[in-house]
């Protein structure tokens, strides 16, 4: 089942208009990713990790090049269609969990469904499944506030994985996490890729984190540097990328 | 050095405190506008048609500076929100507790103090700009009103200094009792919604209880009379608060509560932001609501003051214009008026008497009106239906000859205009055609008429009561004698003399009001609309369209305007009863204010939205 979600053509991004002090934040990458993929994307800071995330999320338009993602040319959609594209086919983690916290756990995790019309008899039995999916099932009442950072970015989980996205974006998802709720949070998105084949392009500087990928794309100076993938196990993995960290300090 | 580093992120921060000491200023000014009517007690004595007109204002009074109470506690309250992650910060880096406190206090009263001198500045041109206006249009010459008054001025200083001084302290005290990690981590604690079953029925209960008592006293404002007032002012103001505190987080909670509702669209973050908001905002609410009653009902008692002039005038006259001995241009002017009824009656006139001839009066028998001082209530025009079997009648008894019967008496008086003013002491005679024939001067006609809309024509019709009274300074040989009355026209012109007062601080009033409310609602929106920016941008990141956001703020702060303008709507048409005792018909034309207070209302509520769009909403390329 060899079929790419994700295809990334030559992207190229550039900061600044013309004739001005342009900056080149993306130089001609390209990539796929697989259906039920885990893949990993890592790079020192400015390397461009953030831009290209952005790109792929239809947040940001890149300059040149063509991005896919489940068939859909998605860098020549218009903004309301983006829009509509990212509520179907995209799900978002964010660092810094972005939940809506006048909105409880149940409802922060609907809201992809309700905008998408999907009426509330079936909300109910989706959010309970993704939600036992994630462990969280007994803070569904809870607002966010009140539950903890490991908590609330489950909580993002779910809300990405709810309406059944073609791939999930995540940025630093453990980046506000303590290492134990770091560690729970990757064993959760490692649990839903390889037993519910959700594919997933995880953006990070976590090395550890990272180990849980499949394959990892190093990014340095806005291109593709290397390229790593997982055959042992997770430790071996982790100390492969730790190399590959090392090589960009020198 | 701390108050070094606080000017200069007040500097930084200067577009919030603009918004702060925008409102603050609009606060005092209107506080101030308010009182150079209220304390300017000659002017209220000699220009309103309430005799109680200055404890009205005193009432007012009171019940402004509780409104600005709370408005001034919720502005302050904003400032410390503002502040308090720097001035944690300041603590982590080793600042003193007391110097921090010390900080917040003298900040809060910085800046009351500079809203406060700009404020009476900008009061004091409102109040003169807004008095011009009004004088204008309502052509009255408001004399003895002063824009700049003196102990009005003495009076919002040491009210607002107070104010401030409390302010001040309570917003020291709360940075003092706040620990470092409070003040750092303040912006990420959100307000929970309470809203606890017992004590919300409790809440509405009381607040129920104390709104009917209000309602109760001001449709028995006649017994009542100041005590009414007093007890009015004091349930609603409390009740109007307690029930936005208590009832509507409750409601909102239950309309959450509803699943299939809640969970269409982005119904669930539309409720939950109002939800929020009604939490947060609930005394704002109030104050909005109440100054929504307060403005439209001080700008519908005066615009029923304008009416009542018209009806009043109309009150003793069943017909709208009576033109003793027409002349050409008479004539012209009554033939280019739309007229429903024209009756034409021949007299004669000498030294002694006006002779009227019967059988004219007995063919077209005239519309009358007779009042009923006890009713109230507006008397239906009738038609003089009492015969008169005599051959000559007078009004003073001569000898021989019976009293003009009643109904007829008031006929050639109000409508016929046969009275001392148009002929000075002679007597009033209705005569056969005998001995109509035996006077012998010359015969003369007065035409009387209804028209289809009295106040289209107030020009006209002040031309005509000119020639008129020319014709009877003829008679009364007392040129300078200006009539008082006697025509309806001349009733109108008298009436709104007295009334044009009582109009003016209406509307003076209400624009002031309406003002205000503006104020506090566009300050509730830009203080928390910033919080907000982040919430949508997280919505549009996941895929709301921007029109579904926009569909949302709609609908949400729809939500926010109405509830407080219901409210203040109802107590305004519920408030109009209080006038039932001194205006005829208190309801008239109140479509009119209603409207023009909706047009305002709507209009601010556009502009809150675009603002609110700009502020919150993504900028996208």
């Amino acid at each position: 089942m060899n079929q790419a979600v994700v295809n990334v053509q030559n992207v190229h991004k550039v900061f600044g208009k013309k004739n001005e002090n342009q900056f080149h934040a993306l130089k001609g990458v390209s990539f796929d990713i697989q259906k039920g993929e885990f893949v990993g994307i890592m790079g020192p800071s400015g390397a461009g990790k953030t831009t290209l995330l952005n790109v792929v999320s239809t947040l940001d338009k890149p300059t040149d090049g063509t991005i896919e993602i489940a068939g859909t040319n998605i860098t020549s959609m218009k903004q309301g269609q983006l829009a509509d594209f990212r509520s179907e086919q995209l799900g978002f983690i964010f660092q810094d969990f972005n939940l809506l916290e006048n909105l409880s756990i149940y409802e922060n995790i609907a809201l992809p469904l309700s905008l998408q019309g999907v009426p509330s008899r079936k909300i109910k039995p989706s959010v309970v499944e993704v939600a036992k999916k994630l462990g969280i099932e007994a803070i569904l009442e809870k607002y966010p506030v009140t539950v903890s950072g490991g908590q609330k970015q489950r909580a993002a989980a779910a809300r990405a994985l709810v309406h059944e996205p073609a791939i999930i974006l995540a940025d630093e998802p453990t980046g506000a996490l303590d290492s134990k709720s770091a560690k729970s949070m990757m064993e959760a998105m490692l649990h839903l890729n390889e037993n519910h084949g959700v594919s997933i392009m995880l953006v990070t500087h976590d090395p550890l984190s990272a180990s849980y990928c499949e394959r990892i794309l190093f990014i340095q100076d806005g291109a593709l540097y290397k390229e790593i993938h997982r055959d042992g196990n997770r430790n071996e993995f982790h100390h492969q990328i730790l190399d590959v960290l090392a090589e960009f300090a020198d | 050095m701390l108050l070094k580093l606080s000017f200069s992120s007040m500097r930084k921060m200067f577009k919030d405190y603009l918004v702060l000491l925008f409102g603050l200023t609009i606060s005092i000014a209107i506080f101030y506008m308010f009182e150079t009517l209220a304390q300017n007690k000659a002017f209220l004595e000699s220009n309103a048609m309430i005799s109680s007109i200055v404890f009205i204002f005193h009432v007012g009074t009171f019940i402004l500076a509780f409104i600005t109470l709370f408005y001034i506690f919720y502005a302050t309250s904003f400032m410390l929100s503002m502040r308090q992650k720097e001035l944690g910060m300041y603590m982590t880096l080793g600042a003193k507790k007391h110097k921090v406190a010390q900080l917040m206090f003298f900040e809060t009263f910085f800046i009351g103090i500079i809203s406060l001198v700009v404020g009476v500045i900008v009061g004091v041109g409102f109040a003169q700009g807004i008095a011009g206006l009004l004088m204008d249009q309502l052509d009255f010459s408001g004399e003895g009103f002063h824009a700049l008054y003196k102990s009005s001025v003495i009076t919002t200083v040491i009210f607002y200094v107070a104010l401030f001084l409390l302010t001040s302290i309570v917003n020291a005290i709360k940075i003092s009792s706040k620990s470092v990690l409070d003040l750092l981590h303040a912006e990420e604690k959100h307000d929970q919604v309470k809203a606890k079953g017992g004590r919300t029925i409790l809440g509405v209960i009381f607040a129920v209880i104390l709104i009917g008592a209000g309602y109760y006293a001001m449709f028995n404002m006649a017994q009542l009379a100041q005590f009414g007032v007093i007890l009015a002012a004091i349930t609603i103001t409390l009740g109007t608060y307690l029930m936005f505190i208590s009832l509507l987080p409750y409601l909102m909670k239950k309309v959450k509560g509803i699943r299939t509702l809640n969970e269409k669209g982005i119904n669930s973050f539309t409720f939950a932001q109002l939800r929020f908001r009604m939490g947060n905002l609930t005394k704002v609410l109030g104050t909005v609501a109440m100054l929504v009653a307060l403005g439209l009902g001080a700008m519908t008692a005066g615009l029923s003051f304008y009416n009542n002039v018209e009806l009043q005038a109309s009150m003793f006259h069943g017909n709208d214009v009576t033109i003793h001995q027409p002349t050409e241009k008479d004539i012209q002017a009554l033939n280019n008026m739309n007229t429903t009824e024209e009756n034409t009656y021949h007299y004669k006139v000498d030294d002694n008497g006006v002779y009227f001839l019967k059988k004219d009066l007995l063919d077209h028998p005239p519309l009358i009106k007779q009042f009923n001082p006890e009713t109230l209530e507006m008397p239906e025009p009738k038609r003089v239906a009492t015969d008169l079997p005599d051959a000559q009648y007078s009004n003073s008894g001569a000898e021989g000859m019976k009293n003009i019967p009643d109904p007829w008496s008031t006929a050639l008086s109000t409508e016929l205009r046969a009275d001392f003013q148009m002929f000075g002491d002679r007597d009033i005679f209705i005569v056969d055609q005998a001995h109509y024939q035996k006077v012998t001067t010359a015969e003369q006609k007065v035409v009387v008429a209804r028209v289809a809309d009295f106040m289209a024509y107030l020009p006209q019709l002040e031309k005509i009561e000119k020639r008129q009274q020319q014709l009877a300074a003829s008679y009364t040989g007392e040129p300078g004698l200006e009539m008082a009355g006697g025509s309806k026209f001349a009733d109108y012109m008298a009436y709104k003399g007295i009334a044009s007062g009582t109009i003016f601080m209406g509307f003076f009033l209400g624009v002031a009001f309406l003002m205000m409310m503006a104020s506090v609602l566009m300050f509730k929106l830009l203080s928390s609309a910033s919080a907000d920016t982040h919430r949508y941008s997280m919505l549009r990141k996941i895929g709301v369209r921007k029109s579904l956001l926009v569909k949302s703020i709609y609908k949400e702060l729809f939500l926010l305007f109405l509830f407080p303008g219901l409210v203040g709507l109802v107590h305004v048409l519920v408030g109009m009863q209080m006038f039932s005792f001194i205006l005829v018909e208190p309801y008239t034309k109140i479509w009119l204010p209603i409207s023009i207070f909706i047009v305002i209302y709507g209009v601010y509520y556009w502009l809150t939205v675009q603002m609110y769009k700009r502020i919150v909403l993504p900028r996208e390329a």
